[in-house]
């Protein structure tokens, strides 16, 4: 009896938290490979394809030069904030995943494995908030680099995540007004229940939420802090080594957790597709985690496929485009669902 | 109404809708890399390789020593010595000492061989990297090599 304690009482949080940060880990590899070949496919090239099969072993090679490259700090930065801003970046992407749900619980016994870590009441709120903090990441490494590239890429990436969450916040009221709830389980409860998928109920707030989204993680076309061409590389330019890859992997950690989050709000987390329709009943039986991930998959190769697709936005279109198309259409979807919602 | 159709065709992102089609398209399309050691992109007519001396159909070589391309050379590549066939009473090369890096892939020792076919011609090698500067010193048996001849003469194998 004090075994199976010990066994659910440490090994299963312990082996959750591994998880929890592995994950995120485990999905940049696949993302840098995957961005790299299809992005070079939608161009006419074929991409890494040396590095073991099909050049599936290409991140590994990156990551290994990555931890060789030495740790350069210039004098004129700031030290403390300098070390900082990628630990921040990297725990506000990693925190925000233990309020993710990665699939329905499993019944082992009379034991309950959740895939989650945390299931607050607030949960929503908790990752929103979360994303959030990494801009101060952003912030302080574009402002203690004490060059003038990485702080403009810095000032660029304060007033594009002012002006998008504003609308991510309202697209976000939308399901939360259907939902009745801010938990994120909760949210694909009620998905299950309504047996439609909020995605094809208000397809607005959806459309809004990934444009704020895409610009929310900085990506083309949207990817002005760090725009190349301007601005070497925005705010980490004067950063090396494994403090370079921080950034690196938490800006590809912050992907899929915008996924996640788009998937569990508008596409019914680890829910089967076609609840409605009896032909494809079977489908329930592919295990909820395998659903979230095929349905996260997707999303970020959206990302990558949009990124091909793309010309990068000046910087006042993008302003405009936040302020004078995206809130008001936000406002506006939400006004309707409020009085939707009131109606029914 | 023009205004209309296009605030329509706007809002609903119809021309991003579009490029996505177009980069789809490209992705199952095909692909123009060449992968370069497996694969060789194929040179064009006129194209200036390494130089090379030429033999006929029937092995013999072209060269009749006439010290021509020496004479025409800018850079002075050539250093070159004939004798008299006594058979064929037809001057033939005893020494064709010739350097890589001196020359400069200018044509004019190609335009003054007057032998038909020409004797020494651009081949299509472009792979002429090598450790050691000796080896960029040809001989008379070295103005033959080709192919992995070549390549094993320029890795510092043994002077064939």
């Amino acid at each position: 009896m004090t075994n199976t304690g010990f066994v659910f009482d440490v090994l299963i949080p312990v082996g959750k938290i591994v998880a929890v940060i592995l994950y995120p880990m485990l999905m940049t590899i696949v993302m840098i490979w995957l961005e790299r070949r299809v992005v070079a496919l939608m161009q006419k090239r074929l991409g890494p394809n040396r590095v073991g099969f099909q050049g599936i072993l290409q991140p590994f090679a990156d990551a290994f030069k990555l931890f060789l490259k030495e740790d350069i700090m210039q004098d004129q930065a700031d030290p403390l904030l300098f070390k900082v801003a990628p630990v921040l970046v990297m725990f506000s992407s990693l925190l925000a995943f233990c309020f993710v749900p990665l699939g329905e619980p499993i019944r082992i016994g009379t034991y309950q494995l959740t895939l989650w870590i945390a299931q607050s009441p607030v949960g929503l709120l908790l990752v929103l908030g979360l994303s959030s903090i990494s801009v101060f990441g952003v912030i302080f490494g574009g402002w203690a680099s004490n060059s003038k590239y990485p702080l403009m890429g810095a000032l660029r990436s304060v007033v594009q995540i002012l002006s998008y969450e504003i609308p991510i916040g309202l697209t976000v009221l939308s399901v939360v007004f259907f939902a009745r709830s801010i938990d994120l389980v909760e949210i694909v409860n009620h998905q299950s229940q309504a047996k439609i998928w909020f995605g094809f109920m208000l397809p607005v707030s959806f459309v809004v939420f990934w444009i704020s989204a895409i610009a929310e993680t900085n990506r083309a076309p949207f990817d002005l802090p760090e725009a190349e061409s301007e601005l070497v590389a925005g705010y980490h330019t004067e950063y090396s080594g494994m403090k370079f890859a921080f950034f690196y992997i938490a800006e590809y950690a912050h992907m899929v957790l915008v996924s996640s989050l788009v998937v569990i709000m508008f596409f019914g987390g680890w829910l089967a597709p076609f609840p409605n329709v009896p032909a494809f009943a079977f489908l329930k039986v592919i295990p909820g985690f395998v659903w979230y991930l095929v349905k996260i998959m997707f999303f970020l190769y959206l990302y990558v496929w949009i990124r091909a697709t793309l010309p990068r936005y000046r910087f006042d279109e993008l302003i405009r485009l936040a302020w004078k198309w995206l809130i008001p259409l936000a406002l506006l979807n939400f006004l309707v669902v409020a009085l939707i919602r009131y109606i029914l | 109404m023009n205004k209309v159709s296009r605030f329509l065709k706007t809002f609903f992102l119809v021309d991003i809708l579009r490029g996505l089609a177009v980069t789809m398209r490209f992705y199952f399309g095909r692909k123009i890399t060449i992968q370069y050691p497996e694969e060789v992109q194929p040179s064009p007519e006129r194209f200036k390789g390494i130089l090379r001396l030429y033999k006929d159909e029937n092995g013999k070589p072209l060269c009749i020593a006439c010290k021509a391309c020496r004479r025409a050379c800018g850079t002075n590549c050539f250093d070159i010595e004939g004798v008299r066939d006594p058979g064929t009473r037809t001057m033939r090369p005893v020494k064709y000492d010739w350097k890589l890096d001196r020359c400069t892939f200018c044509g004019l020792c190609v335009e003054a061989c007057p032998t038909t076919p020409k004797s020494i011609r651009f081949s299509e090698e472009f792979r002429m990297a090598t450790a050691d500067k000796s080896r960029l010193h040809f001989h008379l048996e070295d103005m033959y090599l080709k192919g992995k001849d070549l390549q094993k003469f320029f890795q510092g194998g043994s002077k064939t």
